[in-house]
């Protein structure tokens, strides 16, 4: 309707065109704003990033609660240093470290994997929308 | 029941055209309260403990995203508490750190959960918090809520034992460290708490998806009962020490509240007046773009825009 009255008088702006550019600014002004950002990657690059940021936050509060666990114990360890396996003692904290990253890397992909679709699905109707855009530019 | 309506009408009404000014005023007086809060609770450091850098650091907080509020917030608290003792300080840090690194990086909707959760323990309604995520949020926001119960347990704990922490030696770090956390650790009112939480999120949870009528204040009940409940049997289980007038009030006063937010739940998707820029070849646009205020009932809304959708996407198919 719009549409006829812009004909009807001639007027130069090409309303269902500013309506519809009006949607997909607002959109990518709001709520589309990070799933845009997301589907600029491609799903492994994505995926491939967030888990490795993953992994760096995991490392970090590993040795920070490995620490504080340590600083609790700290008089026990300082008495058992000379008798204990320190090698052993190594070995168990390192897998458990690698247990704590990998569970949690894991976690992350399976998420961020559910957020890329996510993402994607609802930008279907902004390129939709896109799509009829440019088919106006081409009339 | 009609003036209910158009008393939702008028918010809503209200909230879309003065938008503008009301997301800053509301951050403002989020982050005024919850800094008096955190200085009435534990005003430790005089330097930050005063009115005018609260409003100062409030008034910034207004123009910045809502999640900078929990930033500041946080760094209040660890300020307060290294003006008490540094241990309070570390141990507090690594739990923001932990938490934040770990379960907040994918939730960033549900942050602010750690902030209210202490303030509705100050202000003794932390039953509410559980009843309006179940209504507002999905099972996860378990997690975020058992977040901000352990922030508040810890905050709770370090007034409690203020005098004790700082009357021991200060070169005894490594007591004073085992004290805080032992304290932590051992609270098995904050273990209950949590629990009985987690289960009326989700009770609230999966009784307002469910189709029946009036799911929502079903919801509230169901999950008020099951959470004084579950508090009242682990009191009787674990000599927790809880005032069973205290849990019943509160949890009556959190059941309003709950309610007040079901009113306003259905208003958060509201269409707002928007303002754009934009440009093509020939021009540049500066649209404002004005929502039609119509007085159907909220679900019609809903249907109209997805019906609206298909057939964008049903014209675009023919093209």
């Amino acid at each position: 309707m719009h549409a006829m009255t812009a004909g009807r008088y001639k007027v130069m702006i090409n309303e269902e065109k500013v309506i519809l550019m009006t949607k997909l600014a607002s959109y990518e002004s709001n709520e589309g704003k990070k799933n845009i950002q997301i589907v600029n990657y491609f799903r492994g690059d994505y995926i491939g990033f967030q888990v490795l940021k993953s992994v760096i936050a995991a490392t970090v509060s590993f040795f920070v609660l490995f620490a504080v666990y340590a600083f609790y114990n700290f008089e026990q360890l300082m008495q058992d240093i000379y008798k204990m396996d320190l090698l052993e003692y190594g070995k168990s904290i390192v897998i458990l470290y690698l247990c704590t990253v990998g569970g949690y890397g894991v976690i992350s992909y399976i998420l961020c994997n559910i957020k890329y679709s996510k993402a994607k699905s609802s930008l279907k109707h902004y390129y939709n929308n896109l799509k009829k855009l440019s088919s106006m530019y081409d009339k | 029941m009609t003036t209910l309506l158009v008393a939702k009408q008028y918010i809503k009404s209200f909230i879309s055209k003065y938008e503008v000014y009301l997301k800053p005023l509301m951050k403002l007086i989020l982050a005024l309260a919850a800094l008096m809060m955190i200085n009435g609770k534990i005003g430790y450091m005089q330097r930050i403990d005063s009115i005018s850098i609260v409003l100062i650091v409030a008034l910034m907080c207004s123009f910045m995203p809502a999640n900078f509020i929990i930033f500041v917030a946080a760094a209040f608290t660890i300020l307060h508490l290294y003006a008490l003792s540094l241990e309070c300080a570390a141990v507090t840090l690594v739990l923001f750190v932990v938490m934040f690194l770990l379960y907040f990086r994918f939730s960033p909707k549900d942050t602010l959960v750690v902030l209210l959760t202490p303030m509705c323990f100050i202000l003794k309604i932390p039953y509410v918090m559980p009843l309006a995520m179940g209504l507002l949020g999905t099972p996860t926001s378990a997690v975020s809520v058992g977040c901000g119960v352990v922030v508040s347990y810890t905050i709770g704990y370090v007034a409690d034992n203020a005098t004790a922490l700082s009357a021991m030696d200060a070169e005894d770090i490594a007591t004073k460290f085992r004290f805080i956390i032992d304290g932590l650790i051992d609270n098995k009112q904050m273990v209950l708490t949590i629990a009985a939480f987690a289960v009326t999120i989700i009770i609230v949870y999966v009784v307002r998806r469910m189709a029946i009528d009036h799911a929502w204040t079903i919801a509230i009940i169901a999950g008020a009962l099951a959470d004084v409940m579950i508090l009242l049997v682990g009191e009787l289980m674990f000599d927790t020490n809880v005032s069973i007038a205290g849990i019943i009030i509160g949890t009556a006063f959190s059941v309003l509240i709950a309610k007040a937010v079901e009113f306003f739940a259905f208003y958060v998707d509201y269409s707002r007046t928007e303002k754009v820029q934009f440009e093509d070849d020939e021009y540049y646009y500066y649209v404002k773009a004005v929502p039609k205020i119509t007085v159907a009932a909220p679900s019609k809304t809903v249907k109209r825009i997805n019906s609206s959708k298909k057939k964008y996407s049903g014209g675009q198919s023919k093209k």
